[in-house]
């Protein structure tokens, strides 16, 4: 056992998806993709729905990206990449209204904005256009997984206080009085902060200032 | 020049490739996406008239339970739809807002001044302000209030039968608001009287 943890931890993918996840998370780390960690956290169901989609849009555009990287003109390489994500950004979007209104409605104008979440853009243009297929797959899933627990963890916190449930169940007890501040964007900002803070020490993870 | 060349071949069949499958997506979603839409407007209806539905049985309880009358505006036909049991009509409102349209469902009482229900569909404020528009507590404030012969949205306590407190901080939604109620209250008010006769 100990043998075979020792060999994974040398393998490339093992280490990409440790990248993407914890040591240089999309959010705590590159501090990317903020707006929508504040804007859609304050229930844990759209935070999940948030995190798929983005996992959809990240994964799916880097593996075109890097099947096509090779014939892609370097010149127009910005616009290629953000021509595919708006594609796929578009058939979620087309996909959340007819099957999940609902959750459609709740992420509101944040579901379109996808577009302009700096992970996909970033892992396109880092990431998948130079390297193969399967690393680029890994690399996907890791960074919007890695995006998506922080997104959970935010929503968790906020949806407890703010509402006293937990994906809709009642968790707090009747006596417990909602927080209201929590649902609002300053409770997102509140959280969030901890979080990064909390992570960053966690993962010894520290801004050394300039000398 | 071949270069160029081969850029514009590689962004043109990306465009047709990314094109195709757009419209593909959209004939594939686009029934479902407007029965959607026509679920919710349905829906905000059956709320207005105080009739109990579910998801699923939204449509055959609409269909049962609302009457949709088409009345003839200057050459345009619009429907409302009324409650045979109180009289109530519902109508969609729709004009400009602060960022994009505002969409939304006005029910008025039998006597067609007295405002029973607003519900909003589509709107496009600014989240936190103009957006708050869509918010129960806010909208139950229109509640019993009485085109007498407008609806005014007011910044001081409401103190007549046909004021409003509008919004703090949205001036703009608030004031696009009321022509809103009062431009399609004005255009539909005639005919439901003569309607009544």
């Amino acid at each position: 056992m100990n043998r075979f943890w020792k060999r994974l931890q040398y393998t490339k993918w093992f280490n990409i998806s440790k990248d993407g996840i914890f040591k240089e998370n999309p959010i705590v780390v590159a501090v990317l993709g903020i707006c929508s960690a504040l804007a859609v956290t304050n229930r844990v169901e759209n935070a999940i729905a948030m995190g798929l989609a983005v996992m959809f849009v990240v994964t799916a555009s880097s593996l075109v990206v890097s099947a096509i990287r090779n014939f892609i003109p370097s010149r127009v390489r910005m616009i290629t990449y953000m021509v595919i994500i708006s594609s796929f950004v578009i058939l979620v979007q087309m996909f959340l209204e007819a099957f999940f209104p609902v959750i459609a409605a709740s992420l509101g104008a944040y579901l379109g904005l996808i577009v302009t979440n700096c992970i996909v853009m970033g892992r396109a243009e880092a990431f998948a256009v130079k390297n193969p297929l399967k690393y680029t797959f890994f690399d996907g899933v890791a960074n919007s997984l890695g995006y998506m627990w922080i997104l959970i963890a935010v929503a968790f916190f906020r949806e407890i206080l703010a509402f006293g449930t937990l994906l809709n169940f009642r968790v707090m007890p009747d006596t417990w009085v909602n927080w209201t501040v929590m649902a609002l964007a300053p409770g997102g900002f509140f959280v969030l902060a901890l979080i990064i803070w909390g992570v960053r020490e966690w993962a010894k993870y520290f801004d050394v200032a300039a000398e | 020049m071949k270069r160029i060349l081969s850029i514009m071949g590689f962004v043109f069949a990306m465009g047709s490739i990314t094109s195709l499958l757009i419209i593909g997506m959209d004939a594939l979603t686009f029934e479902r996406i407007l029965a959607n839409e026509q679920a919710l407007f349905q829906s905000k209806v059956l709320d207005a008239f105080d009739v109990p539905y579910t998801t699923a049985t939204i449509n055959e309880v609409f269909i049962q339970n609302v009457e949709a009358i088409e009345l003839d505006v200057n050459g345009e036909t619009v429907t409302v739809y009324r409650d045979p049991k109180t009289g109530r009509i519902s109508m969609e409102i729709s004009g400009g807002g602060v960022w994009g349209p505002i969409i939304g469902v006005l029910t008025l009482e039998p006597d067609f001044v007295t405002i029973a229900n607003v519900a909003i569909l589509q709107q496009e404020e600014t989240p936190g302000l103009g957006g708050r528009i869509t918010e129960p507590a806010y909208l139950a404030k229109y509640i019993g209030v009485v085109f007498n012969p407008d609806v005014v949205v007011t910044k001081n306590i409401p103190s007549a039968d046909n004021e409003v407190d509008a919004i703090t901080g949205a001036t703009g939604t608030s004031t696009r608001f009321q022509i809103i109620l009062n431009d399609t209250h004005a255009k539909l008010f005639p005919l439901l009287q003569a309607l009544e006769n």
